[in-house]
């Protein structure tokens, strides 16, 4: 087997399981993020957080794919290595940037349902009597 | 808090648009309206400064809280179920200085800005209330 296709499967097998990996992470620890946004409903939280997930896996698997041609020859193990630590470094990159863009999202979310119960962004200038009208 | 009253000057043009789009939005707390200096704000509130409610907004939460000025207008947005995110970005220590400028500001030259409605209205041959004087 040519060097460049052992590089080419160890990256996609590193890759993947990078991905189920931060994909799991989220998936456990988002859940509870959830349903306290959606007020205890937890079958409502669970079917937001399965659906979450799937976007997430798609949209950094489609980049694993499409990043992985090399696009010149390999013809050493050492070009080997650096080409796959180099495409490896990138994938991490892109997980980094989804995992912090879920974190925000999901702090979006909450904080714009605890909307409705937030205090009055400023105190009083006095105090008066109030008399029914 | 289940009701917000808002003594506004009722003279002003450009307040009683404001006062309609407030009316008609979307609401999480309940804006009444009174005219500051009225029969009605005075007998609500026997104690308030209403010479001052004339020359500054003021908001009063149903449990006494009087809000003035730029305070007042942040409760209005605080209020509104579109704008409330929008009054503590507003109400943060960073932004409370220029909100409070530019409020300040508006609230001073309402009359200006009220001559120039009044004055384009009726240019444009608009006839009804914006063109009686001495409203």
């Amino acid at each position: 087997m040519e060097i460049i296709v052992i590089t080419y499967l160890l990256y996609l097998a590193i890759s993947v399981l990078l991905t189920i990996w931060v994909a799991r992470t989220l998936f456990k620890n988002g859940r509870i993020f959830l349903v306290d946004v959606f007020h205890g409903n937890e079958s409502l939280a669970d079917s937001v957080n399965h659906l979450l997930v799937v976007g997430f896996y798609l949209v950094n698997l489609v980049y694993v794919s499409l990043a992985l041609k090399l696009g010149y020859e390999v013809e050493s193990w050492r070009a080997g290595i650096e080409a796959l630590s180099w495409k490896i470094g990138l994938v991490l990159l892109v997980l980094g940037v989804m995992h912090f863009f879920n974190l925000l999202v999901f702090t979006r979310i909450r904080r714009s349902s605890l909307l409705p119960y937030v205090p009055p962004p400023v105190p009083p200038t006095a105090q008066t009597a109030v008399r029914e009208g | 808090m289940e009701t917000l009253t808002v003594l506004y000057d009722a003279r002003c043009l450009p307040c009683r648009h404001i006062r309609a789009w407030l009316e008609q939005e979307p609401a999480y707390v309940r804006l009444v309206f009174i005219p500051a200096g009225s029969e009605d704000a005075r007998r609500r509130f026997p104690q308030l400064d209403h010479a001052a409610t004339l020359t500054e907004l003021t908001v009063i939460s149903d449990a006494g809280d009087v809000y003035a000025a730029e305070r007042g207008w942040l409760m209005c947005l605080w209020a509104l179920r579109a704008y409330r995110a929008w009054s503590l970005t507003l109400g943060s220590p960073a932004l409370m200085p220029t909100a409070r400028r530019f409020i300040t500001w508006i609230s001073q030259n309402r009359w200006r800005l009220g001559q120039a409605e009044f004055l384009a209205s009726c240019a444009d041959g608009e006839t009804g209330q914006a063109c009686q004087i001495g409203d």
